[in-house]
């Protein structure tokens, strides 16, 4: 759909626009958060310094900027996708060499007024660029293979660079957005299958020589991947976050132990309990519902997007709904995965909950991009 | 696929016939043919779609599912205990022979930090010196900044330093509780009971090995948590022990000896009540071992034990005894002792001239070279070697403590007449002071055999006999008559009848070849009382050196010899001996009645 097709009169143009924004969401991403102040609020122990302003200075940032990208039509994001993941890859570059180190991984870049993780830039722009490539496309090209190899390029590139600085979960997620992408695009599913059979025989291959001369891997290596099937084996070592943030989700049981009330977190047994691990502060001290609420929060932020990818007919549009989605259930998954010990510890926050400027920043341009796509959708006469 | 022809022939042939553009139709199934297009790849789109749904579906079901058996689960602190395997502490205690405790254990902590969990390295550096001062803030801070996620700062520190570290608050440095080996006497008995480090450590635990001594001999026995709780009960008397060791060391300084040993014996048990070896060390704080020169000059050798030394004439008495129980000489049987003896090329020699001859007890009392040669050569090598070695001198004492086993005496290499000869006074023939204690105890105390040893024994099993009665009753005789009129005059003690030999044995070069003139071993062996035996003492003094009554004296009767009486003199009522002090007659007693 260029812009010559695009039915102007069915299109709400100015200001008015801002009605047709999917209020919905907005309110789902309000609440979110808000939730997400409330558990700030109580890891600080009941103060608003060090991590509640900051984290809702950053939010109105983020809301305000998701709001302008709204206004924007959809169809200058797909004209500067390009551009956007090139600019995320010199970032990368960039923090290659003049990047500060966090937590023993090197992943920032001083902005000045905040500190800016590349790494999670680069997720948005491969989604826009997929999105872009595939729309281009003819569909009748997608699975040849042929094709298939600018778009694996595409998702190469920038976990190759992430993966040196090094962050093995952000490149996972990567590569996990890209292969969505892909599947969303109609690549045949034969291929996601070899795929698969591949992982899995690389997995079994990895274990199978354990021991044996022709080990794959280095011996730590092994040992993280014990720590992960059993954390009780190292209690104090690497199995230490999963240990603790277990037992603060088994203190909580049903309802909680009540606003304010968590010990795990609150006494400092959690490292990162306002980052990565503050969904164990919320099943702490709010239980079972609360953690499940705040799940169905989620699931229905992701089909409200679902829904508006389903309802848009522009192509690009609903990739990048889609993609975006994708990427927000991976972010949440994951994290809480995590915490409950299904996967391996990697720093990846708690969705629009964590204390954090990057995640958040990046997240709301993501759906700052959904609500372009929905406002600017095609609507028929 | 099948294809609708973008232009069919038909249609174009209708269309010109009515006068329309025929590229309109191509252009009409072209869109149609991309919509069609467009609508699979939506069907498509869907389906993928519902795949994705289901997916999320079983990812927000596994994670719910999880969280509810979570919030289910009991919380469950982890033990420290689960760190690897379990180590054992409460290690038994170590107790001497009336239950007084020679090696406890005493909780402390150990000194540890997670840099990451640290909020400020600097202050904690700083700090951390002020307590310790001899930590280095710029090493520490190197080690804080660094990768490491835990490092060890101290393996023991006292309730006063936790507190201090405490005090600083930084939450990266944490303490891990420890069993410590504490020894309440510090140096007493140290080279008996060696001491303890630790072994396989552990954040919340480390077990206690032991290193030296009895520690370590009865390491697996101490460190079995089944024995926690009971005590290693030794046969050492703590205020013998006590006053042996104040004695020899005043004596060493007295003497200006480098180093001495003691070791008093039960006679018939054989179980050592003290065994002293001087210089020693604090268990608690055992220093390294040296790194060059002799081993033998650290505080750490056990010169009682480990040290083997030629004795000198401490070792007649065997030959003696022998000689009489074979039947070959009797007491008064007079000995040729008109010298040199020459024999290989080789002179032996007395140290002063006794005259032509001497009865075998003025042999020994008088310690006559030459006589005890001759007596030794009618016994000959064969049958003194087996004699020896039935008194243990020839092969390692079985004494429990783990340096033993490693002191086998050094014997002449071939041990024929002139071997016999010199053994028969003590040279040719290295053993430990522990081996003459045994040896005279086996000798002295009727005639059984004695092992060593170093844990309380309940009752007397006595062993094989190595001597008849009679002959031990004729050798103590002897040892008293040396204390009353012979080389240790200066040993009597009123009211015990201590009978002993003194030696003085010059000590051979450590480059080999010939000895020293200037330096001896002066040795005491002594048995007290002489006429009912309970006790052997064995005082050695290593170079001791004393100006007397006008000259420098080295002899044993002028430096062990005082000494040993001293030691009996302090202990004997320690060990509940009473006096017996003769009556002396009616001759000087003026009578008031009568």
């Amino acid at each position: 759909m260029s812009f010559l097709e695009y039915n102007i009169k069915t299109t709400p143009t100015g200001i008015r626009k801002v009605l047709y924004v999917n209020w919905f969401l907005v309110l789902l991403i309000c609440s979110v958060a808000t939730i997400g102040f409330v558990m700030l609020y109580s890891v600080a122990g009941g103060s608003f310094d060090p991590w509640v302003s900051p984290q809702i200075k950053r939010f109105a940032m983020g809301m305000a900027l998701m709001f302008f990208m709204a206004m924007v039509p959809v169809w200058f994001w797909r004209s500067i996708a390009g551009m956007a993941y090139f600019v995320a890859l010199i970032l990368l570059v960039f923090v290659e060499f003049t990047g500060e180190t966090g937590m023993g991984a090197q992943r920032w870049l001083n902005l000045g007024f905040m500190r800016l993780q590349p790494s999670e830039l680069a997720k948005i722009a491969l989604i826009m660029v997929l999105a872009s490539y595939y729309d281009w496309l003819e569909i009748s090209r997608t699975s040849r293979p042929l094709w298939l190899l600018p778009p694996l390029g595409l998702i190469a590139l920038p976990t190759m660079l992430v993966l040196r600085q090094p962050d093995l979960g952000t490149s996972l997620l990567l590569i996990a957005g890209g292969g969505a992408m892909m599947f969303f695009a109609g690549v045949n599913l034969l291929y996601f299958l070899a795929v698969m059979i591949i992982g899995v025989g690389v997995v079994a291959a990895v274990f199978l020589t354990r021991g044996t001369e022709w080990q794959l891997l280095k011996n730590y290596q092994y040992g993280r991947i014990d720590t992960f099937l059993d954390p009780a084996s190292d209690p104090l070592g690497g199995g230490y976050h999963i240990t603790q943030s277990k037992i603060a989700l088994g203190s909580g049981g049903w309802t909680g132990r009540g606003f304010m009330q968590g010990t795990q977190s609150r006494l400092n047994f959690l490292p990162e309990k306002h980052t990565d691990f503050i969904f164990t502060t919320l099943a702490e001290e709010f239980g079972f519902l609360g953690a499940a609420s705040l799940l169905t929060l989620y699931v229905l932020i992701i089909v409200f997007c679902v829904i508006s990818a389903l309802r848009n007919k522009d192509r690009f549009s609903s990739l990048l709904i889609l993609g975006v989605a994708f990427t927000f259930f991976l972010y949440f998954a994951v994290n809480m995965s995590m915490v409950m010990g299904l996967a391996p510890v990697v720093g990846v926050p708690l969705p629009l909950v964590s204390y954090g400027g990057s995640a958040m920043l990046v997240l709301l341009l993501g759906f700052g991009l959904v609500q372009s796509a929905h406002v600017h959708r095609a609507r028929s006469k | 696929m099948t294809r609708i022809p973008l232009r069919p022939l038909a249609r174009i042939l209708e269309a010109r016939s009515k006068g329309e553009n025929p590229d309109r139709i191509e252009r009409d199934n072209l869109r149609h043919r991309h919509e069609e297009m467009r609508g699979r790849s939506r069907l498509r789109a869907e389906g993928r779609l519902v795949v994705l749904a289901g997916l999320f579906l079983c990812a927000f079901i596994v994670v719910g599912v999880r969280m509810g058996v979570l919030s289910q689960s009991e919380p469950r602190e982890t033990q420290g205990a689960a760190s690897g395997v379990s180590i054992a502490t409460a290690r038994a205690e170590i107790v001497d022979r009336n239950g007084r405790i020679l090696a406890t254990n005493m909780a402390t902590h150990a000194l540890y930090a997670q840099p990451p969990m640290m909020v400020d390295h600097e202050v904690a550096a700083r700090e951390l010196v002020k307590i310790f001062p001899d930590m280095d803030e710029e090493k520490l801070l190197a080690q804080f900044g660094g990768e490491r996620k835990f490092l060890w700062l101290r393996r023991k520190i006292s309730p006063e330093q936790q507190q201090l570290v405490h005090d600083i608050g930084e939450p990266g440095l944490l303490f891990g509780p420890r069993d410590m080996r504490l020894y309440p006497n510090g140096n007493l008995a140290a080279h008996i009971l060696g001491g303890a480090g630790f072994g396989r450590e552990g954040v919340s635990a480390a077990e206690v090995v032991g290193v030296a001594g009895v520690e370590k001999r009865f390491d697996d026995w101490l460190g079995d948590p089944e024995n926690s709780g009971q005590a290693l009960q030794l046969s050492l008397d703590l205020t013998v022990q006590a006053a042996v060791e104040q004695v020899l060391a005043g004596g060493m300084g007295i003497m200006s000896a480098k180093g001495a040993a003691a070791v008093l014996m039960d006679v018939y048990t054989g179980e050592v009540i003290s065994l002293a070896s001087l210089p020693d060390f604090d268990p608690n704080n055992r220093p390294r071992p040296l790194t060059q020169g002799d081993a033998a000059d650290s505080p750490l050798f056990n010169r009682a034990v480990q040290g083997l030394y030629e004795l000198g004439s401490t070792f007649k008495i065997f030959a003696a005894a022998q000689a009489i129980e074979l039947g070959l000489v009797n007491q008064g049987t007079m000995i040729n002792t008109r010298g040199p003896i020459t024999s290989g090329g080789f002179r032996i020699n007395d140290f002063h001239d006794y005259g032509p001859e001497l009865s075998v007890t003025d042999v020994i009392v008088e310690s006559s070279n030459v006589g005890i040669a001759r007596i030794a050569i009618q016994i000959g090598a064969e049958r003194q070697q087996e004699f020896l070695a039935s008194l243990g001198l020839l092969t390692a004492t079985p004494l429990e403590l783990i340096e033993a086993p490693g002191a086998r005496p050094l014997k002449p290499r071939r041990w024929q007449e002139l071997s016999t000869m010199t053994v028969s006074y003590g040279h040719g023939l290295s053993t430990s002071p522990l081996h003459l204690a045994a040896a005279y105890a086996s000798l002295l105390n009727g005639g059984t055999l004695v092992t060593p040893t170093i844990i309380r024994q309940e009752g007397v099993a006595r062993g094989a006999r190595v001597i008849s009665s009679e002959v031990s009753a004729q050798a103590r005789d002897m040892l008293r008559q040396v204390v009353v009129r012979g080389t240790a005059s200066f040993g009597d003690v009123q009211g015990y009848q201590v009978g002993g030999k003194t030696g003085s044995a010059d000590k051979p070069k450590e480059t080999g070849g010939g000895y020293y003139d200037d330096k001896v071993i002066a040795t005491f062996a002594s048995v007290f009382p002489a006429n009912d035996p309970r006790y052997v003492l064995v005082v050695m003094l290593d170079e001791p050196e004393i100006f007397a009554s006008g000259e420098l004296r080295r002899t044993a009767g002028w430096t062990a010899v005082p000494v040993a009486a001293e030691i009996i003199r302090r202990a004997a009522p320690l060990l509940g001996l009473k006096p017996e002090i003769a009556s002396q007659g009616a001759s000087g007693v003026t009578l008031t009645s009568n």
